[in-house]
């Protein structure tokens, strides 16, 4: 079915959108993640579908171009899709952000990212949620996984004692390091680590002797319910605490928001994109992102 | 020969006072009588090292003989304290060093050295922190850090700065390329939020070459990484020029205030009590949180 592809969808705030926008070519290839495996994929969807659905009646569609919804290089060696909903202004989060990227390499290989994120506005100082897997080769991956704080931990030791202590993310991230092919990731930017909680889930895990079999088994088995506890915590005890915020402190969030958002595009995307999309095609989807990541 | 236990050094800034301090209490500071010959080789060398960089800037210790060394009743946990204030001219608050050893029911004992560098409000340099946990002849765990004084999120530059431009994290980085070393994970999460994004926490083992081969860890790798990241704690944070407003700090005050006082709490607060009885502990405890007080 063909629907002008500047569709917009207006309809009550208790409905969602999804119906008229799986007929869209472009919003179904977001969801399809066609180039990773099956439990890869289940994933994501689960994780994309349980934190639309929770806040269904908040999100807005999606009001992405096509030719940002889905591009790729000029040669298609690299192809991405993104997925952008902004929510409504008595919603708590700012925007929900997913996205995959597949490039193939030199060598042969291919490499896969797949993102989710909420971002979560200034009428709130909870965490945001951040998910991400990098799967670099059958037997390498690498999961970010984490609820970042939104102030400064250490000034702030009752924020930390409420969304870090009191909800126990630090039994995920333990339970996870069980495994004898999960390492501790250190990102090789910085403010990654600055910006990741104390309880941040970021591993590398190799499964040289048990092959992409066994990386497969790791995914469904443990990365899958990990990942969905650690959302179900980020939707019942961040995107739906009861937060006051005063006018100096909404200063402050808008402020600090404002320096992770830039710098995140800035060490996320800001090398990669021109590197692999070109700079024409980099810069169309960034300024997209940019005007999403404006503060409000 | 014996000096009066309370002699206070009044001597112009420019001497050091390490010939009249060398009374008994305080060489049993710098005797780390309990650890191995490469562990207090390490020790000695930083307090020096660090001492005689800012020698015309530290005071002697006024820690009364019975805070510079104590002991729980039964004597099977001994520990010594090592406090000197700087000067108010000086970016250094206070340095402070100290072990402490306690033998284990097991047989086994334990053993922890550590010493650190607290900077005040005239400049936002990071601090120095570095600490060395012995559980056992082949088990070790190694904090060697220089905590950030400021959100470096909200300040990206002061990140670059202290941590990028330094290349600290290569000294991380080639620790971590023994088999025997593993991050570790500081059960208090305000540790792990204090620490910085180039901080060395790792628990080092060593089953299978046993403790000959955590001497050797310790003399050929703790040793000289320790010392490097301390040279550049000394040349690129603590005699940093810096220039601080007073919003900022305001802002320090409050954020070093919670440091110290969330330290005192997780990392002492409630070991000592156990360890040495709540007598001795607070008695402890009440000196060292003088001292805490920002400034």
């Amino acid at each position: 079915m063909f629907i002008l592809s500047s569709s917009f969808c207006y309809t009550p705030l208790s409905l969602s959108c999804s119906l008229m926008d799986s007929n869209n070519n472009n919003n179904n290839k977001f969801m399809e993640f066609p180039f990773v495996s099956s439990p890869h994929k289940s994933l994501m969807v689960d994780l994309v579908s349980t934190l639309e659905n929770r806040f269904h009646s908040h999100l807005l569609p999606s009001t992405l171009p096509n030719d940002v919804r889905h591009y790729q290089s000029q040669t298609g060696s690299a192809q991405a899709s993104l997925h952008i909903r902004a929510a409504h202004p008595h919603s708590p989060i700012d925007f929900v952000l997913g996205s995959w990227v597949h490039s193939e390499l030199p060598t042969g290989g291919s490499f896969d990212i797949t993102s989710l994120s909420a971002y979560l506005n200034t009428s709130t100082d909870a965490p945001n949620f951040v998910f991400e897997i990098i799967r670099s080769s059958p037997t390498n991956l690498i999961l970010i996984l984490d609820l970042p704080p939104r102030k400064d931990p250490v000034l702030w030791p009752n924020y930390l004692q409420t969304f870090y202590d009191d909800t126990h993310l630090d039994a995920h991230r333990q339970a996870l390091h069980t495994l004898p092919e999960v390492q501790p990731y250190f990102s090789s930017s910085l403010f990654i680590r600055a910006v990741s909680s104390p309880t941040g889930i970021l591993v590398r895990i190799q499964t040289e002797n048990g092959g992409q079999e066994r990386m497969e088994e790791i995914l469904a088995k443990h990365l899958d319910p990990v990942s969905k506890q650690v959302l179900e915590i980020w939707l019942d005890k961040c995107a739906s605490a009861n937060r006051e915020v005063g006018d100096e402190e909404r200063e402050y969030l808008k402020k600090r928001d404002g320096v992770i958002r830039n710098k995140t595009i800035e060490v996320d995307l800001g090398s990669s994109f021109p590197r692999l999309f070109g700079p024409e095609v980099a810069n169309r989807v960034l300024d997209v992102i940019k005007d999403y990541f404006t503060v409000s």
